[in-house]
């Protein structure tokens, strides 16, 4: 399986869609943080410092896409046959995609947070602002990397299952702009376990009075999602024509 | 060895493969022939594991494409139209499929090479041509140094130079004693490269064997230019078993059947005849496998 997780990786690095969306990531997040930064006067609680820094959770939006575009992007581009010639298990080779994926994204999700605790943490310093401690700043920046590499995982799951890559990334969107927030108001007690409410659990963008899951059970049960949509992309595509 | 056995798969209501048996020997070059939309490409994805069948089975040394542990040592497969991301470099792309399959990379650079091209290794897909991405996808079935090599129209997009390359590289790679089976819809294209022929229609098996039998059925008649040729038909047709028509070229053609251009030349010396020409032309391939095939393309 180490060698399998080790190709998609390669065929992850070897296209620009991933670099592409890490830069997308790094962009989106350094101009929101940096430009709070810069605005703000004054950073008066530990509250708004680690909410700003929460932003890196953004990362996560751009690899659930990338895994969509990756797992649906198979099928798009037919490489789907050489894939299962070299591994005719279903299970395998959906599994190892999955795996690059989330390890693709999670190494995005730290090159994200590192760059952004380079450049935001030392001006926000600069500006006297209330910092969080040390243990508190990991757990937002890690969280956030966990969460990019877990959503790219789901993705790369989805993608596999839908095979339309489109429709896919539209559905993903949908999910979290439109269904997400729509249950969330329907339903009480929905909003933890929506794909938005486990993204803010996960990155510790959630303040004391919400009530986000832990961060251990928010990892849970997105995992959860994500093994379940993968065994689902797997079972899909031994029983379809390729 | 490559084993087809009562393969049926329908789409639909379609049957695209209709119960088609046969079998690619070790050491053999098999031209799996047939007019497009004849149910080929269907057939060998089956074999390959990417189609699953109605019913029946395909096996690669008695064993189903899904259940082989090594299937890149034991099969390369060149699907038709291969499909490449056209972002990635080709060399890249061979680099991806070596290491899902534990080769080593220096396998890749080998394997550019045999198909010449490692000039073009570093370029991206999308800038290859047609005939670049079919040696790109010949590259990815020899990675393994596999047993059996399937492709699929491999000529599709060649130039003539490029087809004659891929004869003398298939007919070298069953010299070795690999299985070789090559599927295409132009039987002149195969007619040089194929030790024996399976062709379908519609999905049947139509006719199995090697060329020489296939031809061997559908002989042509024997033509004779001569200025009596009315005084030599005459002669021709009181020989038993044998017809002589006024040939379609001019007055002083004939066309006669049931003759050997022996039994020709010597009715004409015997009734004194001058004869011009007298030739038996090879039976056209394409007739042959038009014939075979009812002349039409499967309507599919």
């Amino acid at each position: 399986m180490t060698r399998l997780v080790g190709a998609e990786l390669l065929k992850l690095r070897t296209t620009r869609t991933f670099w592409g969306l890490a830069l997308a990531a790094l962009a989106l997040v350094l101009l929101i943080v940096l430009l709070n930064v810069a605005i703000e006067d004054s950073f008066g609680a530990e509250h708004d410092v680690r909410s700003l820094l929460a932003t890196t959770a953004l990362t996560g939006l751009l690899t659930l896409v990338l895994g969509v575009v990756v797992g649906a992007g198979e099928y798009r581009h037919g490489t789907i046959a050489w894939t299962l010639l070299v591994t005719p298990n279903r299970l395998r080779a959906v599994s190892a995609q999955v795996l690059a994926c989330a390890v693709g994204g999670f190494a995005i999700g730290i090159g994200v947070a590192a760059i952004t605790a380079l450049l935001a943490l030392p001006w926000l310093a600069a500006k006297d602002a209330a910092m969080p401690g040390s243990g508190e700043l990991v757990r937002v920046f890690a969280g956030s990397a966990l969460y990019a590499g877990l959503a790219a995982a789901l993705g790369a799951g989805l993608g596999a299952l839908l095979r339309n890559q489109v429709a896919a990334v539209v559905i993903v969107l949908v999910q979290i702009f439109v269904v997400d927030p729509t249950l969330a108001a329907l339903v009480d007690g929905s909003a933890q376990f929506t794909l938005t409410g486990l993204g803010v659990a996960m990155s510790g963008g959630a303040d004391s009075s919400s009530d986000a899951l832990p961060f251990g059970v928010a990892v849970l049960v997105w995992a959860l999602y994500a093994t379940l949509l993968g065994a689902l992309a797997a079972i899909s595509t031994a029983r379809r024509d390729i | 060895m490559l084993e087809i056995r009562e393969l049926t798969k329908r789409f639909g209501t379609t049957a695209a493969v209709d119960g088609l048996s046969f079998t690619a020997e070790p050491g053999r070059v098999l031209g799996f022939l047939g007019p497009n939309g004849a149910g080929k490409t269907t057939t060998l994805r089956v074999l390959l594991g990417l189609t699953l069948p109605s019913s029946g089975a395909a096996t690669v040394d008695g064993r189903r494409y899904r259940e082989l542990k090594d299937p890149v040592r034991m099969v390369g497969a060149v699907l038709e139209g291969p499909q490449f991301h056209p972002g990635r470099t080709g060399r890249n792309h061979l680099r991806v499929l070596a290491l899902a399959a534990g080769l080593p990379e220096s396998r890749v650079d080998e394997v550019l090479r045999l198909v010449e091209l490692d000039g073009a290794g570093a370029k991206r897909v999308k800038a290859y041509s047609l005939g670049m991405r079919q040696r790109l996808s010949l590259a990815g079935a020899l990675l393994g140094d596999p047993g059996a090599l399937v492709l699929d129209e491999p000529a599709n997009g060649l130039d003539p130079q490029g087809i004659r390359w891929l004869r003398d590289f298939l007919r070298a790679e069953a010299g070795r004693g690999r299985t070789v089976l090559v599927s295409s819809h132009v039987l002149a294209e195969m007619a040089q490269t194929v030790d024996q022929v399976v062709v379908i229609s519609r999905g049947r098996l139509v006719a199995e064997g090697t060329l020489e039998e296939l031809t061997r059925g559908a002989e042509a008649p024997v033509w004779v230019r001569s200025p009596e040729a009315e005084r030599l038909r005459g002669a021709l047709a009181s020989k038993e078993g044998v017809t002589a028509e006024a040939g379609s070229a001019g007055a002083d053609w004939l066309a006669v059947r049931g003759a050997s251009l022996e039994l020709v030349g010597t009715t004409a010396a015997e009734e004194g005849v001058a004869v011009f020409e007298l030739y038996r032309p090879r039976q056209s391939l394409e007739h042959v496998f038009l014939e075979l095939t009812g002349g039409t393309e499967a309507a599919r």
